[in-house]
């Protein structure tokens, strides 16, 4: 009697406890003809929320959670995005990301419920690297894609010529497949299945963009083109820029803290999610060989050339790593004002691009593109070969 | 399968155990609805809504902006001017040289400006307060106006240069056609793939003109896009079609129609013509 006297007593008290969106949440987007997984994650943070966005087991901080009596906000400021929903019941959220779109509100289904979305395996046989072909309508283009298992199960990234889509994550229904990216600007989901030694699918983007596409095992011959084959630099004068900082400072390669040193440019954008994943890297190389003479700038193109806005997205940008190196607000982010402002680069085509200058300032190398930890074996090789010619141009003597 | 049957139809059989169930759950009229009310605030409200373009005119050798005597008098605002070298836009002003990049929206004061088009043919669109304008009318939803099936590839693959929905010029793609029943004729259209801005993102979509053209729908014609159902199906509801941005304010261009693309009959559903813009539509058969 006792017992069922307490029961009823929580019963109550559980009945009168306020919904509260803190917990983990089972997410996804409806594309138009696909289910687009992720995660969601919200705590108590003082007298608000805080949350995190999670492809797979890689989480990625929201910007700002927003709770009011049933209505949830969860902002992605980086990309001026939000989703807007509706608590439930308290055991479920239901309403729609968006941003701004150019031929009206570019919204997508939002729904969730609580939980977190079980892990599931791939067999072997999904796993590895494939040579794709995405099928358009003018014509093929080459991807790969790179398939393991990881903490949350299956994971894997596409790589294009010119770097990779970020981390995507998902589940296996026997020789099926879904993985998904998500990032507050990017809405991707690749699904296909095995057939003998052959995997087909669609490539969802955004709300209705479908892209059908094939791909056999990879055989280890080259299957994209670098865009560093065609992005090229003056390398018989050294490299030249000047730049305001993020305080105001005029900063150009004849400064002190860059003469007679090894410098690694790096052209970024905030708005840019390949720049986020190389961001951690350049971290750890100046870390590294910064004592030995290496030193770094980064080069921000921004997405409205307004330096105040600009100027704030940057230092977010700054602030979320620690980037310890100056970052300066180099213009804005097509590919044409980049060319425009850095007249010594040509065939200019893709953010990041990365330079690479010897201690008599000229340039050494470009690498356009980066390959992000998602692509595992790439982001690996990429990283040794950075070391090896960082550590040659160190080994160099002042001419 | 590329042969098109009214979604009705298909619900029908799929009762009898005929077909598999069409995934109709998120394109029911509650959606339509949501997708209405959405577009409804994005005019009253989005900085860059046709409600609140007051000027637009090609960048060409250049444009002055401001002061009274500019090529685009702007009340308010101090000399600009903007100008094409190499496809890069810059706006100039005695504070300095701005970058403009193409479909990014530049604030300068009360206004708004976006820089559009191809590389070498800017055309810049000027934003200010909004000046409102009716809420778009739409005729009452019919399901026997939506169509599932396939696309039939296109006989000549390949690239056209077209003005879109917002009057600016694409690349588009030839995505192929579909062929539907109308009143007990088959009707071929032609389906474009049509580019959305920056990433991998574009909408399959059909430029149409009608029997109600004119009277109760814009004359130059509507847009409807094909909605992806899976396994290559598509949903071709034309509840949806959409007026071009001509149809709000008449300082967009109305996309020429595109050769073919007309359906004898009357096409009563989607947007009607609540009035507001001014441009004629240029003549059929243009493109």
């Amino acid at each position: 009697m006792k017992w069922a006297a307490l029961l009823a007593l929580l019963a109550l008290s559980g009945a009168s406890r306020s919904p509260t969106p803190a917990g983990h949440w089972r997410a996804a987007l409806d594309l138009a003809s696909g289910e687009l997984r992720f995660g969601l994650s919200i705590k108590p943070a003082g007298a608000g929320w805080r949350g995190e966005l999670c492809n797979g087991s890689r989480c990625e901080p929201l910007s700002a959670v927003r709770f009011e009596r049933d209505s949830v906000l969860l902002e992605m400021a980086d990309y001026d995005a939000v989703i807007a929903a509706e608590l439930r019941g308290g055991d479920s959220l239901a309403g729609e990301y968006r941003n701004v779109g150019s031929r009206g509100p570019r919204v997508i289904p939002f729904r969730s419920a609580r939980g977190r979305w079980a892990a599931s395996r791939a067999p072997a046989g999904l796993l590895g690297r494939w040579d794709a072909t995405f099928l358009q309508d003018w014509g093929t283009s080459p991807r790969v894609f790179e398939m393991r298992n990881g903490k949350a199960g299956l994971e894997g990234t596409i790589i294009s010529n010119t770097g990779d889509y970020g981390h995507f994550a998902g589940r296996v229904m026997g020789d099926s497949f879904a993985i998904a990216h998500f990032d507050g600007s990017f809405v991707y989901l690749l699904d296909g299945a095995l057939h003998g030694d052959t995997l087909r699918g669609v490539f969802h983007a955004g709300l209705r963009t479908e892209i059908p596409w094939i791909a056999v095992r990879s055989t280890g011959r080259p299957h994209l083109k670098s865009p560093s084959e065609v992005t090229g630099a003056d390398t018989t004068e050294p490299f030249h820029f000047e730049f305001p900082s993020l305080d105001g400072q005029t900063v150009t390669e004849r400064d002190e803290r860059f003469r007679g040193k090894v410098l690694l440019v790096d052209i970024f954008g905030s708005w840019c999610p390949t720049c986020h994943d190389a961001a951690p890297e350049l971290i750890r190389l100046y870390r590294r060989y910064h004592d030995r003479g290496l030193e770094m700038v980064g080069l921000a193109y921004e997405v409205t050339g307004d330096t105040a806005i600009d100027g704030r997205l940057v230092r977010r940008f700054r602030d979320k790593f620690g980037i310890p190196f100056p970052l300066l607000l180099a213009g804005i982010s097509d590919v044409e004002s980049a060319a425009a402002t850095l007249p010594q680069l040509h065939g200019f085509t893709a953010f990041p691009t990365t330079l690479l200058l010897g201690r008599d300032g000229k340039v050494r190398r470009v690498h356009a593109g980066f390959y992000g930890p998602a692509t595992g074996a790439q982001h690996k090789l990429l990283m040794r070969q950075w070391q090896r010619e960082i550590e040659a141009l160190l080994a160099e003597r002042p001419g | 399968m590329t042969g098109w049957f009214r979604s009705a139809v298909v619900l029908a059989a799929s009762a009898a155990g005929l077909v598999a169930p069409a995934p109709l759950a998120s394109q029911t009229p509650v959606d339509l609805s949501r997708e209405r009310r959405d577009f409804a605030g994005w005019l009253r409200s989005a900085s860059n809504s046709p409600f609140a373009a007051v000027a637009r005119e090609p960048v060409g050798n250049g444009l002055s902006l401001g002061p009274s005597g500019s090529d685009i008098p702007l009340t308010g605002m101090e000399a600009h001017r903007i100008v094409q070298r190499g496809g890069l836009v810059t706006l100039e002003s005695t504070t300095g040289l701005r970058p403009t990049p193409r479909g990014r929206p530049i604030r300068v004061g009360s206004y708004t400006l976006v820089v559009d088009g191809p590389a070498d043919r800017g055309v810049l669109t000027v934003f200010g307060a909004s000046r409102g304008g009716a809420a778009p009318q739409y005729f009452p939803y019919q399901r026997e106006l939506a169509f599932e099936g396939g696309l039939r590839p296109p006989e000549h693959p390949g690239q056209v240069r077209i003005l879109a929905l917002d009057g600016n010029e694409v690349d588009a793609s030839e995505a192929g056609s579909v062929e539907i029943p109308i009143d007990g004729a088959k009707v071929r259209l032609r389906v474009l793939r049509m580019p959305l801005g920056a990433g991998e993102e574009s909408d399959l979509e059909i430029f149409f003109r009608d029997g109600t053209n004119g009277q109760e729908t814009y004359p130059a014609g509507r847009f409807v896009s094909l909605l992806p159902l899976g396994g290559g199906r598509y949903r071709l509801d034309f509840n949806r079609a959409r007026n071009p941005f001509c149809a709000y304010n008449s300082i967009y261009p109305c996309p020429a129609p595109w050769r073919g693309n007309t359906i004898p009959a009357p096409i009563r559903g989607g947007e009607r013509y609540a009035g507001g813009g001014r441009s004629d539509p240029p003549d059929a058969g243009a493109q």
